[in-house]
């Protein structure tokens, strides 16, 4: 019987996630993707591919969870899941279908379900008989699913395909092209001075729309490497992070739009936009900074919000402009030279993030760096090897919000605007996100994690929709699988081990 | 906090035992000072005003208190944050929406007094059956795998869940504001005028009713953590996971039950707000959630009657704060955020203290 159990639970899992795909809306737009990228009308294949592989999983998964070794104890499960997942699915099709042909509109209240996505599911077949064919093909494709389990499972199976995996791999890692590229002896400077290259011809090649894009994108790299400071380094939750960077923003707008009497130039704004977000961090880290790691994270989200209300708010709005933001943000001159466009600030914002991988480099093989991470490990010990660790955490924040304010001043002047708007919850949840999906502590995992989170949705411009939920989902997916990131900072090696010490004595 | 004192070196010259006072006597001297403003010098409300502003925010309490109570009830057992308790009562707030609206689609809804009570209780049980259930989802999917994870990792997990869950329903049921259809006897902004100082004051049915079930949830959760056996089941895995274990209770089992009678309590306030509010958005647990985990902090996390005292002691600080500072109204969330931080910064234990021990956690 707990084949039948495990196929069922398998089944209402997934029969579950294949419901929710089709209340988002994902159906109907992997359809439509599909068929413009095969260049064909019918948008079902696309839908029912992506609902198909959830059911194709849903059988393989029953057949794994017993640990099934035979034919029938695999069909058993897998043919329950598929069943269940159908009985679902179905259910749940041809009931809208005949909610629908009752004549009620159901995007009154579930705004995705359009008639269209439920005749891309059902075939565009009455709603019985649209529930049987989804039950059926549930059914074929999970038995598919669990059969093709089985066959991995086969030994011969498996070492073939671990032979030939192998065997593919060794070919291009040892082959002597490889060999001899990266034993030479410049291989780590070719590479970075390769990318350099390339984004210095990346401006003058791409259009504004990329250009624009790619700054945004440094933009994040600059606040993820400063907030990779604080969460990745020293291991302090900050849940308010867009409040440094409104400071930034704030403060050179306040200096240089011309609606206020200060009219000074970006020059001068940078370090003091810089050092207003630097003092605004040491201030607020005095107080807070006793608390543990989640308070922590409430009181800094608390604080964000703060700022972002007041800044909207009717008391500031002769120096914020209120919910309408301030126009006509200066950009910087160099040697009379105006860098007004997206294409030079991209240049500008590569220089931010240079200086700021350099800082973190530093860092991260300095006394500083050291003493942030041994309190990130644990704070007590930390403490108990001599870290004063209330110094070390006011100095964290400090360098975290000097880099928001930095990023802060440049989006603002290349974005010539500023408003309350630019600085919600969502900015500071975004860079989080970067931080950690990237990886904690590691530069290549900041700036893959900006080019994921927020370089890639501009690719797939028809998903943005789904961008914030994928964040979501990422988010607790990560921490379950893979808490490190995805390119997870490299341990270094320590000084001295014991053995040595003991040798040395 | 051994050592915390230890670690206080000489150089440091105790900065923080400085600022902290000195602090706490600027914010109360500015306090005393706008309060003597407000009160006696300007004197612009009238009691019928102040009158209103307490019954809105006794009100409003009463819903944070028991969404406080998901989140002591969380911590007190898993000592973690649940940031996504706010979005669980988002989502008992639209499951009782869509009940309300299957009674009027049916019918039911006006038919009669005896039905509209019907179709109120039923759908305060739909609100509250959604809550449990993604609650104890939730613990599954998001929490449950990272029992043993360090401190900030299922806290990241809670934040992305709860991106998730708005996300989720922001995408299923439209961003569009919904408006809840209450039944004619508990209509919005109807009730009994009380006068007061020449002025009517209206107390509405909704808020009523939305005080009465608080209140009585709360007692009810109070019995059920303190006389039964799962409430004495869910202490002991509170005071010692492994020590519960040893003696026979299933840990995994009471923590999900821990985390559906929270969402049973989101839900129903889910319900509550809207029957009470009116409106409802995939964004509307947000701020209800962040304050009612500083009316939790406040009472003192961890601790079951501190959340509803704290709850009832936020909801009437703000509604009665603005006015009594002279603020504007609209800094009425920065008024609860800074409540949170003040309450953080000089008393982090909370009014009644935490009933957990620092070494536990």
């Amino acid at each position: 019987m707990s084949k039948v159990r495990s196929g069922a639970q398998s089944g209402l899992l997934t029969g579950f996630i294949d419901i929710f795909f089709v209340l988002v809306g994902l159906t109907l737009l992997v359809g439509s993707l599909v068929a413009e990228w095969l260049d064909i009308s019918a948008q079902w294949p696309g839908a029912w591919l992506l609902l198909a592989t959830v059911a194709f999983w849903s059988g393989s998964r029953a057949a794994r969870s017993i640990e099934a070794q035979t034919w029938k104890d695999v069909s058993l499960a897998s043919l329950t899941a598929g069943l269940v997942h159908g009985l679902c699915l179905g259910l749940f099709a041809g009931g809208m279908a005949a909610v629908m042909a009752a004549g009620a509109n159901v995007r009154q209240w579930l705004v995705q379900i359009y008639p269209e996505t439920i005749a891309l599911v059902t075939f565009d077949l009455a709603p019985v008989v649209g529930a049987l064919v989804i039950v059926g093909l549930s059914t074929v494709v999970a038995l598919a699913g669990g059969w093709l389990y089985l066959l991995s499972q086969r030994q011969e199976w498996r070492k073939t395909w671990r032979s030939w995996r192998t065997s593919a791999v060794d070919r291009v890692v040892s082959s002597r092209a490889v060999e001899q590229a990266t034993s030479f002896k410049y291989f780590d400077q070719t590479k970075y001075v390769l990318v350099a290259l390339l984004l210095l011809i990346a401006p003058l090649v791409l259009d504004r729309y990329w250009n624009f894009i790619l700054g945004t994108v440094g933009i994040y790299i600059i606040l993820g490497l400063g907030l990779n400071i604080v969460v990745g380094m020293a291991g302090l939750l900050n849940l308010g992070y867009a409040a440094f960077f409104a400071i930034g923003a704030y403060t050179v707008a306040i200096l240089t739009a011309p609606q206020f009497t200060v009219n000074t130039s970006f020059w001068v704004a940078l370090p003091v936009g810089i050092v207003l977000a630097v003092l605004t961090g040491v201030l607020l880290s005095l107080p807070v900074l006793r608390m543990r790691g989640d308070y922590l994270a409430i009181v800094t989200l608390g604080f964000g919000e703060i700022i972002r209300i007041l800044s909207k708010s009717d008391i500031l709005t002769d120096f914020t402009g209120g919910p309408r933001g301030i126009r006509a943000v200066a950009g910087p001159v160099i040697f009379g030279l105006k860098l007004n466009s997206v294409e030079h600030f991209v240049y500008f914002i590569l220089l931010g993030i240079i200086a700021g991988i350099f800082v973190t480099r530093r860092l991260q093989r300095s006394r500083l760096g050291r003493a942030l991470m041994a309190m990130r490990e644990d704070e007590t010990v930390a403490q108990a090897v001599g870290i004063y660790t209330l110094k070390y955490k006011v100095l964290a924040f400090a360098i975290g919000a000097a880099f928001a304010g930095l990023g802060g001043v440049i989006f603002a002047s290349r974005n010539r605007f500023t408003g309350p708007e630019d600085f919600t919850l969502l900015v500071s949840i975004n860079v989080l996100s970067l931080v950690i999906i990237g990886g904690m502590n590691s530069i290549p995992g900041v700036v893959v994690g900006a080019l994921v989170l927020k370089g890639l949705p501009e690719l797939l411009r028809q998903l943005d929709d789904y961008r914030m939920l994928a964040f979501g989902a990422l988010l607790v997916i990560m921490m379950i699988l893979r808490p490190e990131g995805l390119l997870p900072a490299q341990r270094g090696q320590p000084v001295s081990t014991v053995e040595e010490m003991e040798a040395e004595s | 906090m051994a050592a915390d004192a230890s670690s206080r070196s000489a150089r440091s010259l105790n900065l923080s035992r400085f600022v902290r006072p000195a602090i706490g006597v600027l914010i109360l001297g500015f306090f005393i000072w706008r309060l003597w403003t407000v009160l006696f010098v300007e004197q612009i409300y009238g009691p019928d005003t102040w009158l209103r502003f307490v019954i809105s925010g006794v009100i409003l309490g009463g819903v944070y208190a028991v969404v406080a109570l998901g989140y002591t009830l969380v911590y007190g057992i898993l000592f973690m944050i649940n940031f996504a308790h706010g979005d669980v009562m988002m989502l008992g707030a639209f499951a009782g929406y869509f009940a309300l609206e299957a009674f009027k689609g049916a019918g039911l809804l006006n038919r009669s007094l005896g039905w509209s009570i019907v179709c109120v209780i039923a759908t305060f049980i739909v609100g509250m059956t959604v809550g449990a259930l993604v609650a104890v989802l939730l613990e599954r999917v998001a929490y449950r795998p990272l029992r043993n994870a360090p401190r900030l990792v299922p806290l990241i997990s809670a934040i992305g869940a709860s991106l998730f869950l708005q996300n989720m329903a922001q995408l299923v049921f439209g961003a569009a504001r919904h408006t809840y259809s209450n039944p004619s006897f508990i209509e919005r902004n109807t009730g009994w005028n009380l006068m007061v100082g020449g002025q009517e004051v209206l107390l509405t049915y909704t808020g009523v009713l939305t005080f009465v079930l608080s209140i009585l949830l709360m007692v009810g959760l109070y019995l059920l953590v303190q006389r039964t056996k799962m409430g004495k089941a869910m202490r002991a895995v509170a005071e010692d996971k492994d020590t519960a274990a040893l003696m026979g209770i299933d840990v995994d089992r009471v923590i999900s039950n821990t985390f559906a009678i929270s969402g049973v309590l989101a839900g129903a306030a889910g319900v509550m707000w809207g029957l009470h509010m009116g409106i409802i958005y995939h964004y509307v647990g947000f701020l209800p959630g962040m304050k009612a985990f500083t009316a939790a902090v406040m009472g003192g996390i961890g601790n079951v009657p501190g959340a509803m005292l704290g709850g009832l002691a936020l909801g009437v600080m703000e509604a009665l704060g603005p006015a009594a500072l002279g603020m504007p109204f609209q800094l009425k969330d920065v008024l609860a955020f800074s409540i949170l931080v003040l309450v953080l910064i000089f008393r982090p234990t909370g009014l009644l203290g935490e009933v957990l021990s620092e070494e536990k956690v």
